[in-house]
């Protein structure tokens, strides 16, 4: 069965980047435009994926932190990722969390970067 | 080779108020409690004088006498026992009971504010009330009253002294309800009511003082309370406008660098084989915009990190024991790809050593020496990042040397400059912002350290950073 991989960015073409590079290495990809989006979706147990793609600035200046700490309540077992422009800078958001939970990746998309972490998270 | 030191004394323009949930009228526990113990060492030294004075008294009573001091009993002995056992009975109550309706500091202090007026009028009777100075002590505790309460309870504090001063002289001079029969006796001026006369005249003359200094005191600390709530709410704006401004700060980077990304991540995407295959031509021509626009992200990354740290300024409370050995690990791990690309060596020979600093800032000084130093390289050269750690004074000098271009005797004054571009190091690095030696500088300066620079051009540039009071483990000093 194919991993499901879940991506919120309000880019369309870094979501557009994101699901060309992925779903060409197999996976299955539900690429969405805004946080809440993907939250409504989880209602949907089928469509729950093992990994989410997240930005942090989409519909708000922080709503992919507080997307993060919704799943890490409701899906302690699901992976997340961050893909920001900011890179490490939001890390100071995450005082009381370990880092090794919280994958950061800069934008731009660097196809193999992106893959071994998606691959090393899922595995 | 030329050498200049950096060192950057900051205006002490950082100020915090305290308590800041407190009204202009009531002072919250926090400050009560200091306010306490502040009064408790006081008053230890209150009690030394007493027993020196009872001391004096043992020797020289004839002296005290003639200085118009009645002659000594054991009362300031009997005194400093009893302000002794006070002092223990409000630090017992603070510190060893639990707080609860009838152990609040609050009340803490009205005991100690009472226990004191009744002593001092002990010593009042004692020394002399009308013909030594020892009243005026009196105008001590309505000043402190009316400095840390409100102006009521500083009014109640002036009451009870007034009231207390008032029974010191009526007891004296046996004034209640006598004066009739001393008349009928004595129609006539006698010593006794001289002496009546004169206590009336101290009572009527101290009490207006005592009011008198109520009334300018409170009214004093009323306009500095006032003040300091001025303080205080601009100091919070400050503050609010200070978090809207970083806001906004990173979310213009935010868009501004979002767009390049997109065009970057689709070169990527190109380049790596996503979009069929591409002439080398192309390819090249892929890197080259690239190139570009990783240095226009980096720019606009500076610009933003310069910001937050104008902003952050010398934060005290920001401020741990940073592990210098793991900090300089993390920025070589992140500078990696640049090291790996050109072939650059890190040598290290580093002893550990914690020093204190704001954590994030530490890293940004770190990296962009660092970065510098891989920047402003050759290819296949070596960058050493060397420790020296000096016991006796608790400082210790970590060192970052290249062996590249070099920065020219004239331009070295300058490196630290925003924006400054050395002709030199932009034929070397084209793609230079101009503001990485800025961030260092100031985070140098809000983490209260020194740098150093020599350099030799064609040879290469040693930058130094001098940590003050450093640790050697995390815990021990």
């Amino acid at each position: 069965m194919r991993q499901r991989i879940a991506h919120v960015d309000d880019d369309p073409d870094i979501r557009d980047t994101v699901h060309h590079i992925l779903s060409t290495h197999g996976y299955e990809v539900d690429s969405y435009q805004t946080a809440k989006d993907f939250i409504d979706s989880l209602s949907n147990p089928s469509i729950v994926p093992d990994l989410a793609i997240l930005d942090v600035m989409v519909e708000s200046m922080d709503a992919g932190l507080t997307t993060y700490v919704e799943l890490h309540n409701r899906f302690p077992r699901m992976q997340a990722i961050f893909l920001t422009s900011l890179g490490d800078m939001i890390l100071p958001y995450f005082e009381n969390k370990s880092e090794k939970w919280i994958w950061i990746i800069e934008k731009p998309i660097e196809p193999s970067g992106l893959l071994s972490i998606v691959h090393d998270r899922l595995s | 080779m030329a050498t200049a030191d950096f060192s950057w004394n900051a205006p002490k323009q950082q100020f915090i108020l305290a308590g800041g949930k407190e009204s202009g009228q009531k002072l919250s526990d926090e400050i009560l409690i200091d306010n306490i113990r502040w009064f408790t060492i006081f008053r230890w030294a209150v009690i030394g004088a007493l027993i020196l004075f009872q001391i004096v008294a043992l020797i020289a009573s004839d002296a005290l006498t003639k200085l118009g001091i009645r002659n000594q009993q054991d009362w300031p002995l009997v005194l400093s026992v009893i302000l002794s056992a006070a002092n223990f009975a409000y630090i017992y109550a603070l510190d060893f009971c639990q707080p609860s309706k009838f152990n609040s500091p609050s009340i803490n202090i009205w005991v100690q504010i009472i226990v004191d007026l009744l002593c001092l009028s002990i010593v009042v009777h004692n020394v002399g009330s009308t013909t030594t100075p020892a009243p005026f002590f009196y105008i001590l505790h309505i000043a402190l009253a009316c400095i840390f309460f409100s102006a009521l309870e500083g009014l109640f504090v002036a009451i009870m002294v007034s009231a207390m001063y008032t029974i010191v002289l009526l007891i004296e001079n046996q004034m209640f309800f006598q004066v009739s029969q001393s008349i009928l006796i004595d129609p006539h001026f006698s010593n006794e009511s001289l002496q009546k006369g004169r206590a009336l005249v101290w009572m009527i003359a101290l009490n207006t003082l005592f009011f008198i200094v109520w009334y300018v005191v409170s009214r004093l600390t009323l306009v500095v309370r006032k003040h300091e709530q001025y303080l205080r709410d601009a100091y919070e704006q400050i503050n609010q406008a200070q978090i809207a401004k970083d806001q906004y700060a990173m979310l213009v980077t935010h868009q501004l660098k979002a767009p390049l990304d997109a065009i970057r991540s689709k070169i990527n995407l190109i380049k790596g084989g996503y979009c069929g295959q591409v002439s080398s031509e192309i390819e090249e021509v892929l890197t080259k915009i690239d190139r570009r626009g990783h240095s226009m992200s980096n720019l606009i990354l500076d610009v933003l990190k310069l910001e937050r740290l104008k902003t952050a300024g010398r934060n005290n409370d920001a401020m741990e024991y940073i592990d210098i050995s793991a900090t300089i690990y993390k920025c070589i791990d992140k500078l990696k790809p640049v090291t790996t690309a050109r072939n650059i060596e890190i040598k290290l020979s580093i002893q550990n050593f914690f020093a204190r600093g704001i954590p994030d800032q530490i890293e940004i000084l770190f990296e962009n020496i660092i970065a510098n130093a891989i920047t402003y390289s050759y290819d296949d050269a070596a960058v050493d990042i060397n420790s020296i750690v000096k016991l006796p004074d608790n400082s210790a000098i970590l060192t970052i040397s290249d062996h590249g271009i070099g920065i020219e005797a004239k331009d070295l004054p300058n490196i630290f400059n925003e924006y400054f571009y050395s002709p030199r190091a932009v034929m070397h690095n084209q793609s230079s912002s101009g503001i990485g030696l800025s961030l260092v500088k100031i985070a140098a300066v809000n983490n209260n350290l020194q740098l150093k620079v020599t350099s030799d051009p064609g040879l290469g540039t040693a930058f130094s950073v001098i940590f003050p009071n450093i640790r050697i483990s995390a815990g021990e000093s």
